[in-house]
């Protein structure tokens, strides 16, 4: 990166609230969030477009404003649904003119567990709950259960997505001013948390392993690395990624490397890697798929991951369980 | 079954909207339930695609797009599914739609190719986002969203309305072609799965100090440990931040407390020297 990201902001006098309209447009753009998502940085410059209509408010100083818009560019990961909650403690930071590296770790540190708490309320509570509902008014060939499922969900996206934005910023901006008087000690203790949280990133986010059986013993290469230390693939990939990156190695750079090394890997199979490809009775390719050059045997072939008939079985195993959970469930002839 | 040039078009917008949807926006428009009534609307048998909707609702409900891992993409096997069970003249039932389902399938795999390479493709755009970034170029950033909505939307598209066209034919091609070249997509999917390293090393450049491996190693241990543990591994990074937090708070309190006495012990020093 040729840029490099002040320290400080040279505006450093607390701008003034935001007002409602520019914290609505805000949220409204935060369904945005991952219109940008890409492996590199994920979410960032979904993020960086949902907050620009708060830091061009606070920014008056254009050079406040690229310095906030670099630095809000950094890898993120979090909730779609939550996020609004991270956005409003970043806002009331920015807002008070912290330090670069503060907001930095504040953000990671606040956006990372949003994703765990998300897709448990979300994913796994909401939308099987609501789905399942009014799946089985749509079997029935009434497309009620369609609008019910649309109304159902964004009443609750939204109600939260709102909700949050107000309460975390609220929040932000009251414990912000009490800790500006001793902003050195709450920098620190910032990257302490942002650290601790990037190498909990490094050991959850990281799916890195290789897929080698090699001998006649069929020694697995992978569980071999496990029983040193696990995920120490994404770990020492990292590391050396840091070590470029600070050699002064450009993301770019970086990324053509690992697209490289991914795909001749993937040719010499020693990557894992799931080509997703199946045939069509849902049945996938053992290891996740063949490699160009053959050079070990991979044994028996794992269990397709789901097969059609096991889709069939999931199916009616979740309408069986509506039977007995007393809901009327009537399956078309 | 005649498709006519305005049902094309119509398929390649809803399909063009469903690719965004799936990622932006309400996020909720693209599950099964609200896309095939509409694909069924189209094609001109509106009940048998509300019965695919359902069916394949439910089957979806064990399949979501939790923490970033994707099944094989539901849009283009739900809009594929009703395709061929309209086409086809299949029966209205969840029997009739489980074979539909199956010749959808090399569709929905080639939706999640899609998804793949424009997440590749826009992983290069990020350091064009950094330039606008350092000229405090706000449409700039918004053009690259834009760019990605666009071009996910028209692969959407364009694969749905060559499913319309090429039908169960076109399947068979799509699925010889992902056996025969699964070492170049998986070698995407495991290139992609690595390029959140480069994140996160730019992260660890700001944070960094000597003292701070430490913290890093300790995160990393703390998330091992939490996700070995069936009952925990939902909750690692919010476990993770209750361990960094207590550290960080307990660093902050002792350190604004050196930094008083710190104050008070030079000014004690004085009075004592005279």
């Amino acid at each position: 990166m040729a840029y490099n990201i002040p320290e400080k902001y040279q505006d450093l006098t607390p701008a003034p609230q935001v007002d409602k309209k520019t914290l609505n447009k805000m949220v409204w753009l935060s369904c945005f969030l991952q219109a940008s998502f890409n492996y590199e940085r994920m979410q960032a410059c979904g993020w960086l477009w949902g907050m620009l209509p708060g830091l061009q408010k606070i920014h008056t100083n254009k050079e406040d404003l690229k310095a906030s818009m670099a630095h809000n560019l950094d890898f993120l990961n979090t909730h779609p649904f939550l996020v609004t909650f991270v956005m409003g403690i970043v806002l009331s930071l920015e807002q008070n003119k912290a330090d670069t590296q503060t907001i930095r770790s504040v953000r990671i540190s606040a956006a990372g567990p949003l994703g765990g708490i998300g897709d448990a309320l979300f994913w796994l509570t909401l939308v099987p709950i609501t789905a399942g509902l009014t799946a089985n008014i749509a079997l029935q060939g009434n497309i009620l259960g369609a609008f019910l499922f649309l109304i159902i969900f964004n009443a609750v996206q939204f109600a939260i997505r709102f909700g949050l934005m107000y309460w975390s910023y609220g929040l932000g901006t009251k414990a912000v001013t009490m800790l500006t008087s001793s902003a050195k000690e709450f920098t620190r203790a910032a990257s302490i948390l942002g650290v601790f949280v990037v190498g909990g990133l490094i050991a959850n986010y990281g799916g890195t392993t290789v897929r080698m059986i090699v001998g006649d013993t069929q020694i697995n290469i992978q569980s071999l690395l496990d029983g040193i230390l696990p995920k120490l693939i994404p770990l020492l990939i990292t590391l050396g990624l840091y070590v470029l990156i600070k050699k002064g190695w450009t993301p770019v750079k970086c990324i053509l490397l690992i697209l490289v090394c991914g795909i001749v890997g993937c040719a010499f199979g020693i990557w894992t890697g799931n080509s997703q490809a199946m045939d069509a009775d849902g049945n996938t390719i053992p290891g996740g798929y063949n490699p160009l050059v053959e050079w070990y045997d991979y044994p028996e072939p794992a269990p397709a991951e789901k097969t059609g008939q096991q889709a069939w079985d999931a199916l009616t195993a979740v309408v069986t369980e509506l039977q007995n959970g007393g809901v009327v469930v009537t399956m078309p002839e | 079954m005649e498709i006519t040039i305005i049902q094309a078009i119509l398929v390649f917008v809803v399909a063009f909207i469903m690719g965004i949807d799936q990622f932006s926006f309400l996020e909720s428009l693209y599950q099964p339930i609200v896309t095939c009534p509409i694909i069924g609307a189209i094609l001109g048998n509106f009940e048998l695609g509300v019965v695919v909707g359902g069916s394949y609702q439910l089957i979806q409900i064990g399949s979501m797009p939790i923490g970033g891992a994707q099944p094989p993409n539901a849009i283009l096997g739900g809009i594929m599914a009703t395709v061929f069970a309209a086409s086809l003249g299949m029966e209205a039932t969840p029997e009739g739609v489980g074979a539909a389902l199956g010749l959808a399938i090399p569709f929905a795999v080639f939706g999640q190719y899609a998804v793949t390479l424009t997440f590749t493709i826009m992983s290069g755009m990020m350091a064009k986002a950094d330039q606008c970034a350092e000229n405090a170029d706000v449409k700039g950033i918004r053009n690259i969203n834009f760019m990605e909505m666009a071009i996910l939307g028209t692969l959407f598209g364009l694969l749905a309305v060559a499913g319309l066209y090429g039908g169960s034919a076109l399947g068979q091609t799509l699925q010889n072609f992902s056996f025969q070249f699964s070492w170049v997509m998986a070698g995407l999917d495991a290139a992609g799965g690595a390029m959140k390293f480069v994140g996160f090393a730019i992260l660890m450049k700001v944070m960094m100090s000597n003292e701070m491996w430490g913290f890093l190693l300790a995160g990393f241990a703390m998330a091992l440990l939490c996700s070995a543990n069936a009952t925990t591994s939902g909750a690692t990074l919010i476990l993770c931040a209750f361990v960094g937090a207590a550290i960080a708070i307990y660093d902050f309190s002792i350190n604004t407390k050196i930094k008083a006495n710190a104050g008070a012990g030079n000014m004690g020093g004085d009075s004592d020297g005279i």
